[in-house]
């Protein structure tokens, strides 16, 4: 079986790398180059503390996967699981997080409740007047990135997967089914396409002819100088979008959930410097001297009734696999695509049915 | 010994011949290269470093700097403390 994957981030590869384990034949496609989107560009915050209930099977299982790929791909993704902390500033956001801690227990996430003193234990110099209630989840960490798709790339290269970056897909070939893609100025013939294209994932489908209405979500963030080893958990404020950790590098890297927009754009904002270190601040005052060395943007998708959008469409062999959605990329994109992969390779998969395009 | 190293990058203590290693493992644009070594995404944000890199990149890989390009910048020019940054900007 060919198959032809549009994009080189982490759903992408990561179902290549299935699919080459199950021995299909795999050519990734990536318009410009690894990391290039938002795989590239986010925060590596992990955690099974999910608000969806249909995401959270898929991030328990990617956490074993977190920790199995690094050996079998040979490449340490630096995954440091010192727990994740949610906080909420407002009432009604404490009631969310309970409810949300209540799902995620019931489907095995050993999530909890904590108080606004509690984290201070957690954090230090965390300000607890600045929040509500919390929610902590200790089997959750931060990842860097950037290795997780190198990773990934170099165990895709092993197993016979081709990654054509800087190639962009100008067709995608239909004659009653897929019959394969024109990139680079070439016919690549295939006997699958699989739209893993995040932000772009609406125009790729265009190609197909199959009407894809994600949502694009464009999403700022930036680091700071580097400190010493200081903040453990990665912080994820739920009533104002603000999140932050520490990076494998030593950075303060944070940034603010993204917003709903029509084009795509990585334009860097003042605005959004402004906001998050307000915020930031507040949530952790000691930060208030430490300088901001760059900031940027990515954009990503979201399925339009906030799930991915995974399996078959009504095109005789066109996948689509994106949708991700808003902090949960990394986390589910492991164990999405490993099903995707089987369900490529075995035509059927009931792990996907909550996913599949057709529910629109 | 130490006098053998060549420094290119001073932010993130990048010796030539790492700059090299990473070409050679394949990081051989420089948006990859940067990505891969750190190098231009230190506290100087590539002033110090970036045209080594460049001529590095040139070097072993023999494209013109021109056909190489340069990378993004990012704002700040010069970093800024958060204290200095939650004072402004309000727009909402």
């Amino acid at each position: 079986m060919k198959v032809a994957i549009i994009g080189a981030g982490v759903m992408g590869l990561s179902t290549a790398y299935y699919l080459s384990k199950l021995g299909a034949e795999v050519t990734v496609f990536e318009q410009k180059y690894l990391l290039y989107g938002a795989s590239g560009r986010n925060s590596g915050g992990i955690t099974p503390m999910i608000d969806k209930k249909e995401l959270i099977p898929f991030a328990l299982k990617s956490l074993e996967l977190y920790d199995k790929l690094p050996a079998e791909v040979d490449f340490n993704f630096l995954f440091r699981k010192d727990g994740y902390v949610k906080v909420a500033a407002s009432d009604a956001d404490a009631e969310k997080l309970k409810k949300d801690v209540r799902i995620q227990n019931e489907l095995g996430v050993k999530s909890k409740i904590v108080e606004p003193s509690e984290v201070k234990e957690l954090v230090p110099d965390f300000n607890p007047d600045s929040i509500v209630l919390a929610s902590y989840c200790s089997e959750s960490g931060v990842i860097f990135p950037w290795p997780v798709i190198w990773g990934l790339a170099r165990g895709c290269r092993e197993n016979g997967v081709e990654i054509k970056d800087q190639t962009a897909v100008d067709e995608i070939v239909i004659e009653g089914g897929v019959r394969g893609v024109r990139a680079g100025g070439e016919f690549h013939k295939a006997d699958v396409v699989v739209n893993a294209a995040g932000a772009w994932s609406n125009k790729v489908s265009e190609k197909a002819g199959v009407k894809l209405e994600n949502k694009i979500l464009k999403e700022e963030i930036c680091v700071t100088e580097s400190i010493k080893p200081y903040l453990d958990p990665y912080i994820y404020d739920i009533t104002y979008g603000v999140y932050l950790s520490q990076s494998a590098r030593g950075e303060i890297v944070g940034g603010i959930t993204g917003r709903e927009v029509q084009e795509i754009s990585t334009d860097s904002t003042l605005e959004f410097a402004a906001r998050y270190a307000k915020r930031a601040t507040q949530l952790i005052p000691m930060l208030k001297g430490l300088a901001m060395l760059r900031q940027w943007a990515g954009v990503y998708d979201e399925g339009k009734d906030g799930l991915p959008v995974v399996g078959f469409t009504e095109v005789d062999g066109f996948v689509q696999a994106n949708g991700l959605g808003k902090h949960t990329g990394m986390i589910v994109a492991p164990a999405l695509g490993r099903e995707l992969a089987r369900l490529i390779v075995k035509g059927d998969n009931p792990n996907l049915k909550e996913f599949s395009p057709r529910r629109f | 010994m130490v006098k053998e190293r060549k420094i290119v990058c001073r932010c993130e203590d990048l010796t030539e011949e790492e700059i090299i290693h990473a070409i050679e493992e394949g990081y051989d644009n420089l948006e990859s290269l940067k990505r891969y070594t750190g190098a231009t995404t230190g506290a100087c944000q590539g002033k110090g470093c970036l045209m080594h890199i460049i001529r590095i990149l040139s070097q072993k890989t023999g494209k013109s700097p021109e056909e190489i390009g340069v990378t993004t910048q990012r704002p700040p020019v010069n970093p800024v403390p958060l204290y200095v940054l939650s004072e402004g900007g309000e727009s909402e």
